[in-house]
């Protein structure tokens, strides 16, 4: 007995090794769904992931809250059904939007997409104004030929009365404030234009307040690199890029933002002379000051692209889904204007005491 | 039918007259779907399904629903309309007007730069002579 025990001995800690070994493979086999690899849409649903799971390419075991995400806003059914009136070309594009969509419903649960479409629209309208103004300003220039000092003494002498309309509009683009809308409500205006192939079809408008766009508390989005895709034109494909947007896009800019862009201007005619005094007061600045202080105004854009088009990949934490500056960007507006402001002030206590 | 209309102000809402069910008072779809308006519950609930709608109904405070119902019927009518890229498709565009007007912006502003440096000089050889 004592020789058959001996002779087990020097196999039981191989055995042991083995035990183990198939212990963690089956421990590693079943965490990733036994054989298959379950993806992300059918370990939410508990079930086995088939050779042929439509959805398994879109969601990866990794990311379990694309899934869910898009499965709190759409539900299985509408994704499949999306899906099967698609080409198979179109599918891929079509599931980029959907996550994106459904990540951004859940960052902003009241606004979704159309509180992203907001802000854009609000940051067009001031670029434009501003643009208007600045190009209106250089026509100056270039108009008083001989005559050019005298503009600029002019312009000067402006800046002088003004002196408090100091900062940029496009500095607080981010339209995070309306505070010179005295109802406090979004303009109405029509999302959608009407279809070109059903003309009869009535447009859908829809109003609603402003006030969670007033609030401080809504912060840009961090996008995932699918999500970034969807928003560069980096896409490869060059029918996607032309699809967004351009042929197949059903949003016109003149019939769906209309309304937008002339509110804007109501907003902004007693504040037209703003932009110009800023532009001016910053030409002060240059000589003053570093040339990255001179595209300060030009940040916040920036900054919001830029989270855009992060490359930080999807966060699955909820810590993770803060901007990427850890920041507002309202704060970042009040800190940016409120130091233009003094380097403003000091700027033109200086030239007219000259 | 007569028993489908049971509640006694109003008739049934948009979204009790499509799934064909009693308005009840406490119905959390009757003060954003109104009748008139059919086709805005037809096509959110195409697109996102009725419990799921009402489950983020309840997720949101009652001051803020009607936003978060306005804002799900544009884009469920976006992704009928372009059920490929939805209302993304208009963000995609917005982001390359913003784009491209901030690059219009630089430049012209470039430009005012350069006037103004010429400019800046001029100004101070007329105020040393006049110093002078």
């Amino acid at each position: 007995m004592s020789q058959i025990k001996t002779i087990h001995n020097p196999i039981g800690p191989l055995e042991k090794f083995l035990d183990l070994l198939l212990l963690s493979l089956i421990i590693f086999m079943t965490l990733k769904g036994g054989t298959s690899g379950a993806c992300a849409a059918c370990k939410y649903q508990r079930r086995r992931c088939a050779a042929d799971c439509p959805l398994a390419q879109y969601f990866p075991a990794e990311q379990p809250k694309l899934f869910q995400n898009v499965h709190r806003l759409f539900g299985v059914r509408s994704i499949v059904k999306i899906l099967e009136n698609l080409d198979e070309a179109q599918k891929p594009e079509a599931m980029k939007s959907i996550i994106f969509q459904s990540y951004v419903r859940d960052r902003n649960p009241i606004h979704g997409c159309l509180g992203i479409t907001q802000q854009l629209q609000y940051m067009i309208c001031l670029a434009e104004e501003e643009l208007k103004a600045v190009n209106s300003q250089l026509q100056i220039y270039r108009n008083n030929g001989p005559y050019h000092q005298n503009a600029h003494n002019q312009m000067i002498h402006e800046i002088g009365e003004k002196q408090e309309y100091v900062t940029s509009q496009l500095n607080l683009g981010m339209g995070l404030t309306v505070n010179n809308n005295q109802n406090n409500i979004t303009p109405f205006f029509s999302p959608l234009p009407v279809f070109e192939t059903q003309p009869q079809q009535p447009q859908m408008s829809y109003t609603y307040s402003s006030s969670e766009i007033n609030n401080n508390g809504y912060s840009p989005p961090v996008y995932t690199d699918s999500c970034k895709d969807i928003l560069t034109t980096k896409n490869n494909n060059m029918d996607a890029s032309l699809a967004w947007g351009q042929n197949r896009f059903p949003y016109h800019h003149d019939n769906g933002f209309n309304n937008q862009n002339e509110h804007c201007s109501e907003m902004k005619s007693n504040n037209g002379v703003v932009a110009i005094q800023s532009q001016l007061v910053n030409l002060q600045m240059v000589s003053n000051k570093h040339d990255e202080e001179g595209d300060v105004e030009y940040d916040e854009i920036h900054q919001f692209l830029e989270i855009i088009d992060d490359k930080q990949s999807f966060p699955d934490t909820k810590v993770a889904y803060a901007s990427s500056s850890g920041e507002s960007l309202k704060e970042r507006i009040a800190e940016n204007g409120e130091s233009e402001l003094r380097s403003a002030a000091t700027c033109f206590s200086l030239t007219s005491v000259n | 039918m007569s028993s489908s209309y049971s509640n006694y102000t109003n008739s049934p809402c948009a979204a009790c007259k499509f799934l064909r069910r009693k308005c009840t008072s406490d119905c959390v779809f009757a003060p954003y779907f109104p009748p008139e308006e059919p086709k805005k519950f037809a096509n959110v609930h195409r697109i996102f399904g009725a419990s799921n709608v009402s489950k983020i109904l309840q997720e949101v405070e009652p001051h803020q629903r009607e936003d978060a119902v306005n804002s799900l019927a544009y884009e469920a009518e976006a992704r009928l309309r372009d059920p490929v890229y939805g209302c993304v498709g208009a963000i995609s565009v917005l982001q390359r007007q913003v784009l491209g007007l901030q690059r219009e912006l630089e430049e012209t502003n470039a430009d005012i730069m350069r006037y103004a440096s010429c400019l800046g000089g001029e100004t101070t050889s007329v105020y040393g002579a006049r110093r002078g």
